[in-house]
């Protein structure tokens, strides 16, 4: 099961990055094409407000190793909670990967290369993976939005569930719940509870303004709440009556 | 039950414990707020007097930090595939 992978704990990515790299056979086309970025607005290009970095080889590979890749694992995890599929997330983490490289003059060193990294998985995701999964990605999410934007809807929008509840619910209840909200509001929680993102942070990962995140937030909590609620009743956790 | 008083919100010394909150929507934006650490130290003072004297904010705030809970600590996390490590780091090789 992948679940006992856990116990391989943090890896080290230190100096095994220069090293001799012997399954370089010619499997996969080099991908030398300027298209990775299609719609430039990926990720921070260089421009004149964000001057590019002279970095030689020899520090991009130690920003790199250094600042990158200790966040494969986060990485890998919210490529596997947009993608909910472990092919796509392999994809999009290498894809998000290779595109940080090869726009590494426009992160400043030292600066938070996590919520950069993730940034630039989440537009990757939005560019090439909601398309191909044809999920209804802009309505679906407006639908839902709108529902909840009306005010006396918000009014009676506290979900009727208690935390004794809930208490008793495992990870995989919890996940499924996750996974069942569309893609926008599953991803503020996954930024929120699951990476411990600052508000500010995620409005600067999900390019919207922070009381956006606040409100998709809020919106999105209650969503999972009643999906926690259905769970919780099915399972038989009653509210009413503990004995 | 005492008859209420008149106009003024603000109770004097002893606050007695509602059963019904008025605010029961701007009180859950705050104790989210706060669960996230994002909350002003006017609203942590709000949220205090509230869990004295407000029986459905108590409720609130045991299930948003139950829930926020069960998200921080019992979702499976997984590690990258070691594979794909591999793949990533001699790709980039063949970059520069
Ligand atoms: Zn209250």
């Amino acid at each position: 099961m992948n679940s006992l992978r856990i116990a391989y704990g943090k890896r080290q990515f230190t100096l095994t990055f220069m090293a001799t790299i012997h399954e370089v056979m010619s499997d996969t086309p080099t991908r030398d094409d300027d298209q990775l970025l299609p719609d430039g607005d990926s990720i921070d290009q260089p421009s004149a407000d964000t001057p590019s970095r002279g970095y030689t080889d020899e520090q991009k590979y130690q920003i790199f190793n250094k600042e990158f890749m200790p966040h494969i694992d986060s990485m890998y995890n919210f490529a596997f909670r947009l993608t909910t599929d472990e092919d796509d997330a392999n994809d999009l983490v290498q894809d998000t990967y290779l595109k940080a490289f090869r726009f590494i003059s426009s992160f400043e060193q030292g600066t938070n290369a996590k919520a950069w990294l993730f940034r630039i998985l989440k537009n990757s995701f939005i560019n090439d993976y909601r398309k191909k999964s044809k999920e209804p990605a802009k309505v679906d999410y407006q639908d839902v939005e709108t529902t909840y934007n009306s005010e006396d809807a918000e009014a009676e929008h506290t979900v009727d569930l208690r935390a004794e509840s809930v208490s008793d619910l495992i990870g995989d209840e919890v996940a499924t719940a996750l996974n069942s909200l569309p893609v926008d509001f599953r991803t503020v929680i996954i930024l929120c509870d699951i990476e411990g993102f600052t508000y500010e942070e995620m409005a600067k990962i999900l390019d919207i303004p922070i009381g956006t995140v606040r409100s998709r937030l809020h919106r999105a909590r209650n969503l999972l709440k009643e999906k926690l609620r259905d769970y919780a009743s099915s399972m038989g956790y009653n509210e009413e009556n503990e004995d | 039950m005492q008859t209420s008083l008149p106009s003024s919100s603000s109770s004097n010394a002893k606050p007695e414990m509602k059963e019904h909150c008025s605010h029961r929507k701007d009180c859950l934006k705050m104790i989210q707020l706060i669960l996230d650490g994002e909350a002003t130290d006017q609203q942590l003072a709000r949220l205090k007097v509230n869990l004295e004297s407000c029986q459905p904010c108590i409720e609130m705030y045991h299930l948003e930090k139950e829930v926020k809970e069960l998200l921080t600590k019992r979702m499976e996390k997984r590690c990258c595939p070691e594979q794909l490590v591999a793949t990533i780091k001699s790709k980039i090789l063949r970059f520069s």
